[in-house]
């Protein structure tokens, strides 16, 4: 299987404090990916770190085989990086349809060059209706015209997913997808991720607290701990470990 | 769903009323007051251009005049050492004397500065063209550029005369509907909106893979440019280019325009130069009486009516009508922006 993205010997400090330490990961075509670990682990620094929000201080990032440490974040999703955040980041003063035109341009402009920009106002016919498709396939209907600032709690989660897919990425980057929700949105959540997996064909990185949303998802699992990688495999490989299970799975 | 073909007919309509306003004041006022409403015109679309950067792109900028006064003095020296060039190319030179300076000052403040300190760094660097100008024999020092012609324009078959000061006015009611609504053009075509997007919230912009450093330069050239084409339409009209031009209270004009008008709204600034210029002639005979009118009614604004009088309106409206927000006609939603405002002032 070839591999989407490779870490190798990442380390990163917020000042005297070691987050990550000669970290490798790798990700191949097609898995789903989770990170999990205890708080404090890493875990967000470590998905920050690969998609380009923070530089790492020593190490490499390849992505698809070219090297991308140097490159800043949204130089990383021109090469078909999607991410959303842990607190969903949407533009509020917009509706969720404004948002997707948003992303839908920027998506186009990245491909066709600055003269998309130009000879036109309001938004392309085709960009209208892929917003529109987008917001029926994530059932977004209900939202049309509030502002995105006024949406429920899972409603954001889930434009925000549509941004992301909006910008057709290979990979998909989700940080705790799922927090902060209720039992039973956790399941539509996972539901949807599946869906949206299956149906976009993508890869999948996710970090996540939620057992029950890991094993929904993961097709391989990686066990952060203080920095540093303890097990990484199959789930349930990973779930016999026995020091994953002493420093993490134990605790609950 | 947003009706995009009636929001711009909506703001091709206000601006075509604008032109048609201004255009009877010189039928039914004195020559004073039809000076007056020139620089009003020119105020309105410096103010709006300095809306678009800090209500679109969310940058405060507190060196506006440093665009106006590059602009007119752009200007300036094109038509007293050149006078041989046209008139368009004087006006393309100020334009690009404005683009030029917020390339270079957009591009180190960036780089470094958001916030305040991009504000304070704008201040300090309009100050420094400020003391360029009056130490440069070139520019005139501290006496300024005087007698500036106003130009013949020579269209082929037409020739147009705009030596007299009415004939100018046109000129520039023209120029300014057509700055003001290529303006708004800008902020609601697909680059507008990703501006506008970057000030809500950089990081997600960032990660649908727009580069915001870039973008919020184009933001701050394009507002330069256009505060230089003010400048630079203005000058011939005065028919002189003082260094007061460049001072900062010329900076804190159009953020008053801004204030009184109301920031979440494209128009706004215009409302308020509007209401600036008609306090400035209520008041004229009154040394001092006008700027205390100006802070009594800014301190009303910003205390009692926080979006500005569009705002008010707005509300009003919408109290009366029951609409929907953001279905036509408003550029940009009232509040978030006029609320930075209040807490930067």
């Amino acid at each position: 299987m070839t591999q989407i993205m490779q870490a190798r010997a990442m380390c990163k400090s917020y000042g005297p404090v070691r987050v990550l330490e000669n970290v490798d990961f790798e990700l191949d075509e097609g898995e789903a990916h989770v990170v999990i670990g205890p708080n404090g682990a890493g875990k967000t620094t470590l998905f920050r770190c690969l998609s380009g929000e923070t530089r790492i201080d020593s190490g490499t990032i390849t992505l698809s085989g070219s090297d991308v440490t140097a490159l800043e974040g949204w130089q990383r999703v021109k090469s078909g990086i999607g991410r959303s955040f842990q607190v969903a980041r949407i533009f509020g003063g917009m509706s969720a349809f404004e948002n997707l035109i948003i992303a839908i341009e920027t998506r186009e402009r990245n491909k066709n060059g600055l003269r998309f920009s130009l000879r036109h106002l309001a938004p392309r016919k085709a960009v209208l209706e892929e917003a529109e498709r987008l917001i029926g396939e994530l059932g977004l209907e209900h939202t049309s015209d509030d502002a995105a600032e006024n949406l429920s709690h899972g409603d954001k989660k889930r434009l925000e997913l549509a941004m992301s897919l909006a910008l057709k990425p290979k990979l998909l980057m989700l940080d705790e997808p799922t927090a902060g929700m209720s039992p039973s949105d956790r399941a539509e959540a996972v539901r949807l991720i599946s869906q949206v997996r299956d149906t976009y064909g993508l890869t999948l990185l996710l970090t996540e607290h939620d057992m029950e949303v890991v094993f929904g998802l993961a097709t391989r699992l990686t066990v952060l701990h203080q920095g540093v990688i303890i097990a990484s495999g199959q789930p349930e490989e990973v779930r016999a470990d026995s020091r994953v299970r002493e420093v993490y799975l134990g605790q609950h | 769903m947003i009706d995009y073909r009636a929001r711009f007919r909506i703001n091709l309509a206000i601006a075509l009323c604008g032109l048609a306003v201004f255009a009877i004041v010189p039928f039914v006022a004195n020559s004073g007051l039809v000076f007056l409403a020139g620089l009003v015109a020119i105020n309105i679309v410096f103010g709006l251009c300095w809306n678009f950067l800090f209500s679109g792109a969310g940058l405060l900028s507190f060196g506006h005049a440093m665009f106006f006064a590059a602009g007119a003095y752009g200007m300036a020296v094109v038509s007293l050492r050149m006078p041989e060039l046209p008139f368009f190319l004087g006006l393309a030179f100020g334009s690009a004397c404005g683009a030029l300076i917020a390339m270079i000052f957009g591009y180190i403040a960036l780089r470094r500065a958001s916030g305040v300190y991009f504000a304070v760094l704008t201040l300090a660097f309009s100050e420094l063209i400020h003391i360029y100008i009056t130490k440069t024999t070139f520019l005139g020092r501290n006496d300024g550029l005087v007698g500036i012609p106003r130009p013949t324009i020579d269209l082929g078959p037409w020739v147009l005369d705009l030596t007299s000061a009415t004939s100018y006015y046109y000129f520039i009611i023209v120029a300014m509907t057509i700055a003001a609504f290529a303006l708004w053009c800008f902020q609601n075509s697909p680059a507008g909106r990703l501006i506008q997007a970057i000030r809500q919230d950089p990081l997600r912009t960032a990660f649908l893979g727009a580069g915001i450093r870039g973008w919020q330069l184009t933001a701050f050239v394009v507002s330069g440019t256009i505060a230089a084409f003010c400048g630079a339409v203005m000058v011939p009209f005065t028919q002189i280019a003082s260094p007061e031009i460049a001072v900062w209270t010329v900076s804190t004009q159009p953020i008053l325009f801004t204030l009184l008008g109301g920031a979440g709204h494209f128009w706004g600034p215009a409302v308020g130069a509007i209401l600036f210029g008609a306090i400035a002639y209520g008041t004229r005979a009154m040394q001092g009486l006008s700027d205390i009118t100006v802070s009594v009614l800014l301190l009303t604004v910003v205390l009692l009516i926080p979006g500005g009088l569009l705002g008010l309106w707005q509300r009003r409206r919408r109290k009366a009508g029951g609409r929907q927000p953001g279905q036509a006609g408003d550029d940009a939603r009232p509040g978030t922006a006029a609320g930075k405002v209040e807490a930067r002032q």
